[in-house]
């Protein structure tokens, strides 16, 4: 690993913990669990244009373990692992069919799939299958976050690839 | 392959439709009532409360940091030591759709329409 590919793992790391920290001093809106934004996901989708996917999963590892240490909730390590890895899983997938146009699409697929990985633990941890009456409000949000983040995206894939 | 954005758009709008359409099908079910309120601590069943039967509304501790609000017909969580307050700040349930949920903390209120072990009708 060389000191370049380091610095910016470093570097996007960071950015992805502090818009991560800002996101969660912001009052949820809708009394329904596991509704946010997901502004996070706006550097791992950037990474995984400027760097590599590789490259992208490690950054996404280091915001999540990171993030739940800095909030100080082990649960939420659990939620945002599951959720975590299905978002990547998916949004890797769709990374090599879509093009730098579709930025957004692969972010609500990513939303969806992070909002399904919750939930499924959701559903594990408190053993019940009741919580699963969210999941069509989680979908529509997840839609409609995925595309606020995706186009946010799409925008520094842009930026940056214009350099 | 490649999706051009006219497949991606209609993917997405009948996805929206699909939620959409299961939101107001779950609320139209929001009318089988219920009056049994059944308090899970970590997948436990902790408490079973018959919310009619209550008269004067009281307190009781679940866990660490979560209290449950009993009332006459409904009941809420009160307080919880979450940072995110989502329990609380869903108020009282009184439907078995919603249940209350706190995530960190792992604890459920759910409202169960009749005991679950009794038969809803025996046939002779």
């Amino acid at each position: 690993m060389n000191a370049k590919r380091l610095t910016s793992i470093a570097l996007l790391s960071a950015a992805a913990l502090i818009v991560f920290v800002i996101e969660a001093q912001i009052p949820t809106l809708v009394p329904i669990p596991g509704v946010k934004l997901g502004l996070a996901n706006v550097i791992t989708l950037v990474s995984m244009y400027i760097l590599s996917r590789c490259d992208t999963f490690y950054i996404l590892l280091i915001r999540i373990i990171l993030g739940s240490i800095l909030s100080g909730q082990i649960m939420s390590f659990f939620y945002s692992l599951a959720g975590g890895l299905l978002c990547f899983l998916v949004m890797s997938l769709l990374f090599c069919i879509l093009t730098k146009k579709q930025v957004w699409v692969i972010s609500i697929a990513g939303a969806i799939a992070h909002n399904a990985g919750q939930l499924t633990v959701a559903a594990f941890v408190l053993n019940s299958t009741q919580i699963f009456v969210y999941a069509p409000y989680l979908l529509l949000s997840g839609i409609i976050t995925g595309t606020f983040t995706g186009l946010c995206a799409q925008l520094l894939v842009h930026r940056f690839s214009r350099e | 392959m490649r999706l051009s954005g006219k497949t991606c758009v209609l993917i997405i709008a009948f996805l929206v439709i699909v939620s959409v359409f299961s939101m107001l099908w779950i609320s139209a079910a929001q009318s089988s009532g219920g009056h049994i309120a059944v308090i899970y601590l970590k997948g436990q069943e902790q408490q079973r409360i018959d919310l009619q039967s209550v008269t004067a509304s009281y307190t009781i501790d679940v866990g660490d940091g979560n209290t449950v609000l009993v009332e006459h017909g409904q009941i809420s969580m009160c307080s919880a030591d979450c940072p995110d307050k989502l329990c609380v700040n869903q108020g009282a349930i009184s439907t078995a759709v919603f249940p209350i949920v706190c995530l960190p903390n792992e604890v459920m209120i759910c409202i169960e329409s009749n005991d679950s072990e009794a038969p809803d009708a025996i046939v002779r």
